[in-house]
């Protein structure tokens, strides 16, 4: 590098360094979804004919779009439980001392140490007719017979729920420790109750955060497989479980193909309407 | 200086490549490849047939590679004309898609010792049976105190939100739906009796597991007392503590043909036929029948013995009787559609 001028200018920056991952993403990301995109364009499972017969077939079938539906819904549930349930504990942790800050942080990252599979389980054990919730209320007589928790849509949503609780915490304790505690102050001083306080100003300046954490739990918990049919089972039928149908037990790759295509689309539509919502929040909180 | 980094490069990135697929390196000799299952199969084979087909065979080198039907099919489908496996194994569903898009070949019968041997059943030229799984009722010994004879138990009212079942995904799902539309008057070309069936056993349905896997943790969970089941994952259940049974019930225990077969092309053609051999042979046969693998045998002059002889069948002759074969060429052709209207009709 001795032979650079000196007069380069220090401010930009070669793309050199990225080549390596970007080329990485080229053979085993970008080509394979070219794959996959060419293989959806086909009506025959062995890939002879061309044609939008998958494409027609899921997008005018009942069944299937009420499959694309449900998943996109399971998603906003659970991005809707760690939201509310996440955002006390990031904003607690930007007011408590250094020592119940670890803690909280050791609480929060806890899950992630831990294999999804065990996760899974753990809440399998919870959720079962002979587990902990049912075991406490039986024994408390507030119930005779066990509840169904487990195989339900109530199961799934709150096993992913903490299952994915990381992804949402973690980008809104970031973006809270970025708000300047002053202006809590003043608007206290200017006469806001706290509500107030937290609906005009904390709020609206943590929303970066917000989105970053809602657009990786949707994105998580839509394509959770094990925890979706371990705990939702083989009679609810998600996104990922139909595709692994098709592609694994029917062996109908093109029509498997185009149903990955549409679940992508479908997710990179949500995403875009979170980054949008991101990108107005942005210009909200600067403003 | 570039030109030294590029070549510095392309040398790291060579070296890695061979380092990352090793195959690169030796691809025109490459030992006898086996794609068996993951899990208890793995185990057993390794175990027990990889010793003694490389005892017959002056320790002639093999590998196990051990994935699901569906990779071994993409697999070879995916590099024809040299494929990377030289012997495939598969249930009923998934032979007949690698039979059908032409990936294996015929097995060379008059020359093998031990293919008259098998049963009847578990002759088939495309690729011999040498081990059956059996698919019969399970139950919580604890909870279920008279054993269930019949899959119609399972509509019992006493049974009231106590039953797993699977879906149509795994073979043991779909052989069972055939079976329980047999007993309502239906066959593999007449699936409507089961459908209407499952509509009245809704009311006892604890569960519909994903996969057969999980209905050993609902029965482990408490969250099932009784389910169609396979007799090895049963037998390795109870192995560790869990209150299960199994028993055949009165219609017939369902069996289903795990095939062995030669990938077409192969490069390692004579040692493919060599290990399929040493699968059919009684020894392999008697040693896996015993535990701790208790899987069931199809050579005919195996004698039947422990767990196997007390549950399912003292011999050739008892185990032809008490099972039944299904015509999976049949189900096939339909079996996209009985998942299509299992996942509309079966909601609980």
């Amino acid at each position: 590098m001795g032979t650079a001028p000196a007069s380069r200018d220090v401010t930009s920056y070669g793309m050199g360094l990225a080549a390596p991952l970007a080329l990485f993403f080229l053979f085993f990301f970008v080509a394979p979804l070219v794959q996959l995109f060419w293989l959806s364009l086909h009506n025959d499972t062995a890939g002879l004919h061309w044609g939008l017969g998958q494409y027609i077939h899921f997008l005018t079938d009942p069944f299937s779009l009420s499959v694309l539906g449900s998943t996109l819904l399971l998603g906003a549930e659970v991005t809707a439980v760690c939201l509310v349930l996440g955002f006390p504990i990031a904003w607690l942790y930007q007011r408590v001392g250094p020592r119940l800050q670890t803690i909280i942080i050791l609480i929060v990252l806890l899950p992630l140490l831990t294999s999804v599979v065990v996760r899974t389980f753990a809440w399998i054990v919870i959720l079962g007719r002979q587990g902990i919730i049912n075991a406490t209320l039986q024994s408390l007589g507030i119930i005779d017979t066990p509840l169904k928790l487990l195989y339900t849509q109530f199961g799934v949503v709150i096993a992913l729920a903490q299952v994915q609780m990381p992804l949402m915490i973690l980008p809104l304790i970031t973006a809270l420790g970025r708000i300047d505690s002053n202006l809590d102050d003043a608007s206290c001083s200017l006469g806001a109750g706290s509500w107030r306080t937290f609906f005009r100003v904390v709020l609206p300046l943590s929303l970066p955060g917000v989105i970053a954490g809602c657009t990786l739990t949707y994105a998580a918990a839509i394509t959770a497989f094990i925890t979706q049919s371990l705990v939702g089972g083989g009679q609810m039928l998600f996104m990922p479980m139909y595709l692994y149908q098709q592609a694994s037990t029917l062996q109908n790759w093109p029509f498997a193909s185009a149903i990955s295509i549409i679940f992508l689309l479908a997710v990179l539509a949500v995403v875009s309407v979170f980054t949008t919502l991101g990108r107005l929040s942005r210009g909200y909180g600067g403003a | 200086m570039i030109l030294n980094r590029r070549s510095l490069m392309t040398t790291a990135l060579t070296l890695g490549a061979m380092k990352a697929f090793p195959g690169l390196s030796f691809a025109q000799a490459r030992p006898l490849v086996f794609a068996t299952f993951t899990g208890s199969w793995e185990e057993a084979h390794k175990a027990v047939l990889v010793p003694a087909f490389r005892k017959a065979n002056a320790d002639a080198a093999m590998v196990l590679d051990p994935m699901l039907s569906v990779d071994q099919i993409a697999k070879v489908n995916a590099a024809k004309a040299n494929p990377p496996i030289d012997v495939m194994l598969h249930d009923p569903g998934p032979a007949l898609v690698a039979i059908g898009q032409d990936l294996v070949e015929a097995y060379p019968v008059e020359k093998s010792a031990y293919y008259k041997d098998l049963i009847a059943e578990a002759q088939e030229p495309m690729g011999p049976a040498p081990f059956f799984q059996v698919v019969g009722l399970t139950y919580n010994p604890e909870a279920v105190k008279t054993p269930p004879t019949s899959w119609a138990d399972l509509w019992k009212p006493e049974f009231k939100g106590r039953v797993g079942i699977t879906n149509l995904n795994s073979t043991l799902g779909t052989g069972w739906l055939v079976e329980i539309a047999k007993m309502r008057g239906g066959s593999e070309a007449n699936i409507d009796p089961a459908f209407k069936a499952l509509e009245e056993l809704k009311p006892n349905l604890a569960a519909v597991a994903a996969n057969p896997g999980a209905l050993a943790t609902l029965f482990q969970q408490g969250q099932i007392d009784i389910s169609p089941g396979n007799f090895n994952a049963i037998q390795i259940l109870k192995a560790r503590g869990v209150p299960v049974e199994f028993v055949a019930p009165k219609e017939g225990a369902i069996a289903f043909k795990t095939t062995i077969h030669i990938v077409k092309n192969s490069p390692n053609r004579e040692l493919a036929f060599k290990l399929i051999e040493a699968a059919l042979t009684p020894e392999v046969q008697t040693t896996l029948m015993n535990p701790p693998y208790l899987i069931v045998p199809t050579n005919s002059k195996v004698t039947m013995g422990g767990e196997i002889a007390r549950v399912l069948a003292k011999d050739t002759a008892e185990l032809k009787k008490k099972f039944v074969f299904q015509d999976w060429k049949k189900i096939n052709e339909q079996r996209s559609a009985w998942i299509e209207r299992f996942n509309r009709e079966i909601k609980i």
